[in-house]
């Protein structure tokens, strides 16, 4: 049963997940071989450390955007059907969900092999000035779990009906109107702390924040 | 097992304009049982609740001796379902929608699932968003059969269907039902179509189930009488009165439809001071629309 679901959830996400999986293993390589462009004699450690900043910011926005793209893959075509044809197997809901879940974790394993490797085969290949250290291992774990995260969140929200898409989406909607009204207020940033607390530590997206460094001090 | 199917004071809203109300239905086991009914009567609404697709708002239902929607996966794995729209995933060729549906399936069979793939001719490399409407019908009813159910939930499977395409859909499932003995409910308003096989109906309209009984008594019961001096009410009556209206064109007396009719009834219109000029036989369709207008005359007089 779990390999006809995977079987399934791979053929409607293929071709992204290809592109993903090879954008995974290339931005470690390509922050890396940026830098090493910068500096005349070899890398030099302020502008490496300014370059790999720089494509930083890349990580966390390819895990949540995988996370999104298999969530939405795992249940598009049921909720294209109104979910009439998931609802009329022998099989409980709940189970139904789960192994539309794990197979979507299966999947996420691609990207996650496709970091792995990039950010190994970058820093193997680069001479890291003295002073600074590679992280690869770390930073394929911290996309890992951020990855995971954003599946897992994505998932639980299209796994709901369109009416839970509405609470979502009317419940950001009011978030922005209170931004708005209340940041009329002075020393009022509502938005800001909102967001404080979703991203410093321990905020349940915490692992999105911060310094995503592939080579660091 | 003396019902496959079940249901009592079925309530169910299905948006401000349509409701269903206080549906009890009985579905013989080893019957085919038509669910007749215009377009919008309820009869889809009423599957989708029998299969645990909607909740109920009010009433009881099971299904092979089991409760909905407690026991739904053990009854979907003993009930094969043909839904009135084609529900699998466009996107997946035949052979793997086959592939895939099998798998959830404990009594799946593999040989019986080729020989009714070849008995349709289906091309088992093409999507399923590419099959024609034939196609497709032939491929929901050879799901449905492959997986051996023991109760046949079919909606509307030859909708839209050319004649050909028809004929080899249904008599795959008579086959299937005379060979294992399942049961059937298959809904349609293509009256003459079920009239060929089925051995009991019900009659679905403005979200009730108006009628129900063996289809013989459907056929031979149900009779509109030309009455000469009725009476104002027909006390103690052998059959039942759906409709009573004065005969068109002048002429005297009054036509009653009367359901539960046999021939030696008509002494009792003696014994009320009428008299019983004409008995009108209704074939199937006359008999299903008649009942649908008495239903109708009798909700709008309240």
């Amino acid at each position: 049963m779990f390999k006809v679901i995977l079987e399934t959830q791979w053929k409607w996400v293929r071709l992204p997940l290809l592109v993903a999986t090879v954008a995974a293993f290339a931005i470690p390589v390509l922050s890396v071989q940026d830098a090493g462009r910068v500096g005349t004699r070899g890398l030099d450690p302020y502008l490496l450390l300014i370059d790999m900043t720089g494509w930083g910011v890349a990580y966390p926005l390819l895990a949540a955007g995988i996370g999104l793209l298999l969530a939405m893959t795992a249940w598009g075509p049921d909720h294209r059907q109104g979910h009439s044809y998931a609802l009329s197997l022998p099989i409980p809901r709940w189970r139904f969900a789960m192994l539309r879940l794990g197979a979507g974790s299966v999947l996420l394993a691609m990207p996650i092999i496709g970091i792995t490797a990039g950010s190994f085969a970058a820093t193997a290949a680069a001479a890291i000035p003295v002073g600074l250290t590679a992280y690869p291992a770390a930073l394929a774990i911290r996309f890992t779990l951020a990855a995971g995260l954003a599946y897992s969140v994505f998932f639980a929200i299209s796994a709901g009906s369109t009416r839970t898409a509405g609470y979502i989406l009317a419940g950001m909607s009011a978030l922005i109107v209170a931004h708005t009204v209340f940041g009329l207020l002075p020393g009022v940033d509502l938005m800001g702390a909102i967001l404080e607390r979703l991203y410093d530590w321990p905020g349940p997206l915490a692992i999105f924040g911060g310094r995503w460094m592939l080579i660091d001090v | 097992m003396s019902d496959a199917i079940k249901t009592s004071g079925l309530w169910y809203r299905a948006g401000p304009e349509f409701e269903l109300h206080d549906v009890s239905m009985s579905v013989p086991a080893g019957s085919v049982y038509g669910f007749l009914g215009p377009n919008g009567s309820g009869k889809t609404t009423t599957i989708r609740l029998l299969l645990g697709l909607h909740r109920v708002d009010r009433g009881d239902i099971s299904l092979l001796d089991r409760e909905v929607p407690k026991a739904m996966p053990e009854i979907l794995q003993r009930t094969g379902y043909v839904p009135e729209r084609p529900h699998l995933y466009p996107s997946l060729t035949v052979s793997e929608a086959v592939r895939y549906h099998g798998a959830f399936y404990e009594k799946w069979d593999e040989s019986w699932t080729d020989e009714l793939f070849d008995r349709f001719s289906l091309p088992p490399n093409q999507r399923v968003g590419k099959l024609s409407k034939g196609e497709t019908g032939k491929l929901l009813m050879a799901l449905a059969l492959a997986q051996r159910p023991e109760l046949l939930v079919l909606d509307e499977p030859t909708e839209g269907l050319d004649p050909v395409v028809r004929r080899d859909i249904m008599s795959a499932l008579l086959d299937y039902v005379s060979e294992q003995g399942a049961t059937v409910l298959i809904s349609s308003h293509l009256v003459h179509e079920l009239e060929r096989f089925c051995n009991w109906v019900g009659l679905m309209d403005q979200g009730r189930l108006i009628s129900e009984l063996p289809m013989e008594q459907f056929k031979n019961g149900i009779k509109r009488l030309r009455i000469i001096d009725p009476p104002n009410h027909y006390d103690d009556s052998p059959f039942e009165i759906l409709l009573r209206e004065p005969v068109n064109g002048g002429v005297p007396g009054e036509m009653i439809l009367v359901q539960g009719w046999h021939a030696d009834m008509a002494e009792y219109f003696g014994g009320v001071g009428a008299s019983l000029r004409e008995v009108v036989d209704l074939d199937l369709e006359d008999g299903f629309v008649e009942m649908l207008r008495a239903f109708r005359v009798q909700a709008t007089e309240g």
